[in-house]
C-alpha cells in the first residue's frame, strides 16, 4: 500500500501531533506514505467559493503531480478529499473543461489524465487496511463512550463523494469510523444529529461566534447520551469542537469538558504508541483528566 | 464553470418553497436572516443583484444538506457556490475569505508556516513541510484569474 500524502494545510501547520500519529499508525499498518510538493487543495469551504475556476485548477494540479508518480492520493482531511474528487470528477466527465485547465498547467510540465483515485484515510483504514489487522494491533481496549463525528465533507454531496456506493435513495450514510473503532473495542455510541455539520465553514468564513452555535448544538446533542470523546477525521472538525467548547465554556457559561480526538490518536493509543508522539499538548480541550481517569 | 448563466436555471423553477433547505440548514439555525429557500426566490424574482451583495451569503458552511434534502433534487449549495463565485467578481468578499485566498496566493498554502510550526514539528520528529513550488502556483492563479481578484 503506497500512497502520495496530502497532508493538506491545517493538519501538518496547526495540528502536527495529527499528522505525527497519522504517520506512525500508517507504518504499524503497512501504508507508505510519500510526501510531494502539493500546495493548499485548495479549500472547498473558501476557494471553490471565490474562484471556482482558480480552485479547479489548483485542485488539477495537484492531482496531476501525484499521477506523475503514478500514486493514488490519501488525504487526510474531508475538506481536501472533496476538492480532489469533486476536481477529478468534474474534469474527467468534462473534456472541454479538462482541455481548458490541462493548458493552464502545460507551461509547468502538468497534465490531468484522470488516472488515479484520492481516497480519505478512513476508506483506506477500513477497505485497504482492513478491520482485521486493525484488530489484531489493538493493545489496549478503552472503554469510554465516543461521538464519531464523520464531517460534511466526507461524503456530501454523495454523487460526487461516494457514486459508486449509493443507496438506492442516492444517498450515502458513513459507517468507517464506527467500524474501525469497533475493531479496536472502542464503545463509539449514536446521537441525534450526528451527521450534521459542526459550523467551521461558517466561522472561518464570516462569523466564528455563529459557528460555535452550531457546534453547541451538536455538543449538546452528544451531552445528552454522556458521550465522553469526540472522534473526527478531519482537522477543520477536530478545531471546531476543540476550540469551540473552550470558547463556549468561557463566553457562554456552557461547561463542555469532551476531548477530541483525531482518528488515528485513538488508534495510536489502541495500539501502545507512547502518548508524547500523539500530540495532546496541542488540544485546547484537555484529554488529561479523561486518560487519566479510568478511561483506560 | 459553476458561475450563474451556466447554472441550470430552469431547474430552479422546481423549487416550490418548501424550505426543507432552510430548516435543515446548520447555518440558517445559527445565523438571523441568512436562508436558502429566500435567496433562490429572491434570485428568481428580483435579479443577481439583489442576493449577492448581502455578505450573509457567504454564512453557508457548504455542508451540502440542503441539496441532500430537497425533494425536487436542487443543487442549492451548488446554486450558492454560483452566487459567491459571482459575488466575488463584483468586489463583494468577505475580509476573511479574502485574507485567507491571499494567503493561498502569496505561499500556497491556506495557513502561515512560521518558525513555530516548524520547531513543533522537529520536536515530534516530523520533517519540515516541502516548499510549494510558489512559481509555478502563482501562474496558475494568474492565469485562471484569480490573481486579478484577490491580488
Amino acid at each position: 500500500m503506497r500512497y502520495a500524502f496530502f497532508p493538506g494545510c491545517m493538519m501538518p501547520v496547526k495540528y502536527p501531533g495529527h499528522e505525527s500519529a497519522t504517520r506512525i499508525i500508517a507504518e504499524m499498518l503497512g501504508i507508505e506514505l510519500v510526501d510531494m510538493p502539493f500546495s493548499c487543495c485548495s479549500a472547498p469551504t473558501l476557494l471553490r467559493l471565490v474562484h471556482y475556476e482558480s480552485w479547479l485548477a489548483l485542485a488539477a494540479r495537484n492531482l496531476a503531480l501525484a499521477e506523475q508518480e503514478g500514486l493514488n492520493i490519501l488525504t487526510v482531511c474531508n475538506g481536501c478529499a472533496n476538492t480532489l474528487k469533486e476536481a477529478a470528477l468534474v474534469l474527467r466527465n468534462d473534456p472541454a473543461l479538462k482541455k481548458k485547465v490541462n493548458e493552464v498547467l502545460k507551461p509547468w510540465g502538468k497534465e490531468f489524465t484522470g488516472e488515479i483515485e484520492v481516497k480519505h484515510l478512513l476508506d483506506v483504514l477500513r477497505d485497504d487496511v482492513g478491520v482485521e489487522a486493525i484488530r489484531s494491533k489493538t493493545e489496549k481496549t478503552f472503554s469510554f463512550r465516543i461521538g464519531i463525528h464523520y464531517g460534511c465533507h466526507l461524503f456530501r454531496p454523495p454523487r460526487i463523494m461516494y457514486p459508486d456506493r449509493l443507496s438506492p435513495s442516492k444517498h450515502f450514510l458513513p459507517t468507517q469510523m464506527d467500524e474501525i473503532l469497533d475493531a479496536t473495542g472502542m464503545n463509539p455510541v449514536q446521537y441525534n444529529r450526528r451527521l450534521l455539520c459542526c459550523g467551521s465553514g461558517l466561522g472561518t468564513k464570516v462569523d466564528l461566534d455563529a459557528a460555535n452555535q452550531i457546534t453547541r448544538e451538536k455538543l449538546s446533542h452528544m451531552a445528552d447520551k454522556d458521550v465522553q470523546a469526540i472522534c473526527v477525521g478531519c482537522p477543520s472538525c477536530f478545531e471546531q469542537f476543540d476550540r469551540g467548547q473552550v470558547i463556549l465554556n468561557r463566553k457562554e457559561n456552557c461547561d463542555y469538558k469532551m476531548p477530541v480526538f483525531y482518528i488515528t490518536q485513538l488508534l495510536g493509543l489502541a495500539f501502545g504508541v507512547p502518548e508524547e508522539k500523539l500530540g495532546f499538548d496541542q488540544h485546547r480541550t484537555k484529554v488529561t483528566a479523561l486518560l487519566d481517569g479510568g478511561g483506560r | 464553470m459553476k458561475r450563474p448563466g451556466l447554472f441550470n436555471e430552469e431547474l430552479l423553477y422546481e423549487c416550490y418553497q418548501c424550505a426543507r433547505c432552510t430548516g435543515s440548514c446548520p447555518a440558517a439555525f445559527a445565523v438571523d436572516g441568512f436562508n436558502p429557500r429566500n435567496i433562490l426566490l429572491t434570485y428568481l424574482r428580483l435579479g443577481i443583484e439583489a442576493v449577492i451583495t448581502d455578505e450573509k451569503l457567504w454564512c453557508c458552511t457548504t455542508c451540502h444538506v440542503c441539496e441532500d434534502r430537497c425533494p425536487q433534487l436542487i443543487d442549492v449549495a451548488d446554486l450558492l457556490c454560483s452566487l459567491m463565485n459571482e459575488a466575488a467578481m463584483q468586489g463583494h468578499i468577505p475580509e476573511k475569505v479574502r485574507a485567507s485566498a491571499e494567503m493561498i496566493l502569496r505561499t500556497g498554502r491556506a495557513l502561515l508556516v512560521s518558525r513555530r510550526v516548524d520547531s513543533i514539528r522537529e520536536k515530534l520528529g516530523l520533517k519540515p513541510l516541502p516548499e510549494v513550488p510558489m512559481e509555478e502556483v502563482e501562474g496558475i492563479l494568474d492565469q485562471t484569474g484569480m490573481a486579478v481578484l484577490i491580488g
